[in-house]
């Protein structure tokens, strides 16, 4: 019997290994193209503040509706920059090489994701405290807030790379990127937004944070295999 | 077993199988619609409170239920594309997206009409009208990732993908836009007790329309499941043998 010979013997990468590599190349790549990198922080920032435009400058009226301009533009940000997720790697071919590595692809898309998240998702929960202040939220609405985009945000960036992914050979995406993605994201939207306002309320708001939780561990575990699975379906 | 399956999967011998199914189909529902309309519009009771727009039931219910049996469905086919690269599967899962789309839509215009009687307004933001919208939303998004994608194949497998995933989030959507606002009435139970709530001659005229919308649709995706074997067997001879008989004819 032979034994299964490897073909790269002596230069064997675990995947733990490809995992780190798949981060850091991400992110070096974002940080080197500073605007990528700001546009979705401006973005959001610049659609939160047309909602006190639209609406009224009236502090009663607008913290009523704070916690859900907040999550509706920071949901819309993360769209809005998940084109960078997969397109470049697409053009250039280093996506192919993606799919054609030993390892796992399921913890490669997952490092793309994550890599997605620290660029887009983080800065946006790290900026929401200042919005919400100019949004007149509640102080005691804060930290859920908060903690509540920390929780969710990841799950949009995993959301979201599923319909990247299907749409990545596209030549005009545009908009059907959005009425893939969207309508997946309203879970998670709901929950958000609803502890927030629950919290104004003085009401419990454990429950939400399990359900959100929930769905989180769900997004980890699958949403990965099906942008995987879709990848390969749009390169091919 | 297997054997049966495989043939169940050639696009040809459906053709020719659905071929005599559908004079039976037809005439089912011709039957069970005119039974379940004359019953339902004319013999049923009056609704103590709905009056006569408790009517509007008879074809917002099996709408609906047919509505939320369509995406289980189109992922169940997508899965069988995916897994077994079954030909007929991917046409049945095009062909429920725009019937699902459909009556996704009629369910929300014909509870829009009934709400506007019952509740006093259109639209309101309860759960279950919210989930069926999102779900029409989802619709949408299979409807365009199939047209925009070129090939054939990388469509079918996409589409099978993004079903898989929507019928997963089906019912977290629901469940989470439930218990965000509830305004709907909990679906009835249906029960022979004369006195219950909801007795035999309200539910079982229903239960008729049911049917017959069912039988309806599918008839409705038996010929556009059929419409789509011709036109991508076009080259194939026997769907030239069959054009050639029909022109003859």
């Amino acid at each position: 019997m032979n034994k299964p010979v490897s073909s790269h013997a002596g230069t064997e990468i675990s995947t733990w290994q490809a995992f780190c590599a798949t981060l850091k190349r991400d992110l070096v790549i974002a940080l080197k193209r500073k605007n990528d990198l700001l546009n979705p922080i401006m973005f959001f920032l610049i659609v939160v503040s047309l909602f006190p435009l639209g609406i009224s400058p009236d502090p009663v009226e607008l913290s009523k509706v704070s916690a859900g301009v907040v999550w509706v533009s920071a949901l819309l940000a993360s769209m809005l920059s998940l084109d960078n997720l997969y397109r470049a790697d697409y053009e250039d071919g280093s996506l192919e090489q993606l799919l054609l590595s030993p390892q796992p692809l399921y913890f490669l898309v997952l490092a793309k994701n994550i890599a997605h998240w620290l660029i887009s998702g983080l800065p946006v929960v790290v900026l929401s405290p200042l919005l919400a202040y100019m949004l007149y939220l509640p102080s005691e609405a804060y930290w859920t807030l908060v903690l509540t985009l920390l929780i969710g945000t990841p799950v949009l960036s995993l959301f979201g790379s599923i319909g990247v992914a299907l749409t990545v050979g596209l030549g005009s995406r545009g908009l059907i990127l959005a009425v893939i993605v969207l309508p997946l994201s309203t879970p998670v939207l709901i929950i958000g937004a609803k502890a927030v306002t629950d919290v104004m309320f003085g009401l419990p708001i454990g429950n939400h944070f399990a359900l959100l939780g929930a769905i989180l561990a769900l997004a980890l575990t699958m949403a990965p295999l099906a942008s995987s699975a879709a990848l390969r379906i749009s390169v091919n | 077993m297997w054997l049966w399956f495989s043939k169940l999967g050639s696009p040809r011998w459906f053709y020719e199988l659905s071929s005599k199914w559908l004079p039976w189909l037809y005439a089912a529902m011709i039957v069970l619609m005119a039974i379940g309309l004359f019953w339902a519009l004319l013999i049923v009771p009056e609704d103590y409170q709905q009056g006569q727009t408790i009517r509007i039931m008879y074809v917002h219910v099996p709408v609906a239920s047919i509505s939320l049996a369509c995406f289980p469905l189109m992922a169940v086919a997508g899965t069988i594309t995916l897994v077994w690269k079954m030909k007929l599967a991917d046409m049945v899962a095009k062909s429920v997206a725009p019937i699902g789309a459909w009556f996704t839509g009629l369910a929300l215009a014909s509870g829009a009409i009934w709400g506007d009687q019952i509740w006093g307004t259109w639209w309101a933001w309860d759960a279950r009208l919210t989930s069926l919208l999102i779900q029409f939303f989802l619709f949408i998004g299979v409807i365009a990732l199939r047209s925009a994608i070129e090939s054939q194949d990388a469509a079918a497998k996409a589409c099978a993908v993004l079903a898989i995933v929507g019928a997963i989030n089906v019912p977290i959507i629901k469940y989470s836009v439930e218990w965000w606002n509830t305004l709907h009435q909990p679906a009835s139970s249906f029960s022979i007790d004369p006195v219950a709530p909801n007795p035999p001659e309200v539910w079982v005229p229903l239960l008729i329309m049911i049917s017959a919308v069912y039988v309806f649709f599918v008839i409705a995706l038996i010929l556009r499941t059929r419409n789509e074997i011709l036109q991508r067997e076009r080259r194939s001879q026997w769907v030239i043998d069959l054009v050639s008989k029909e022109k003859s004819v």
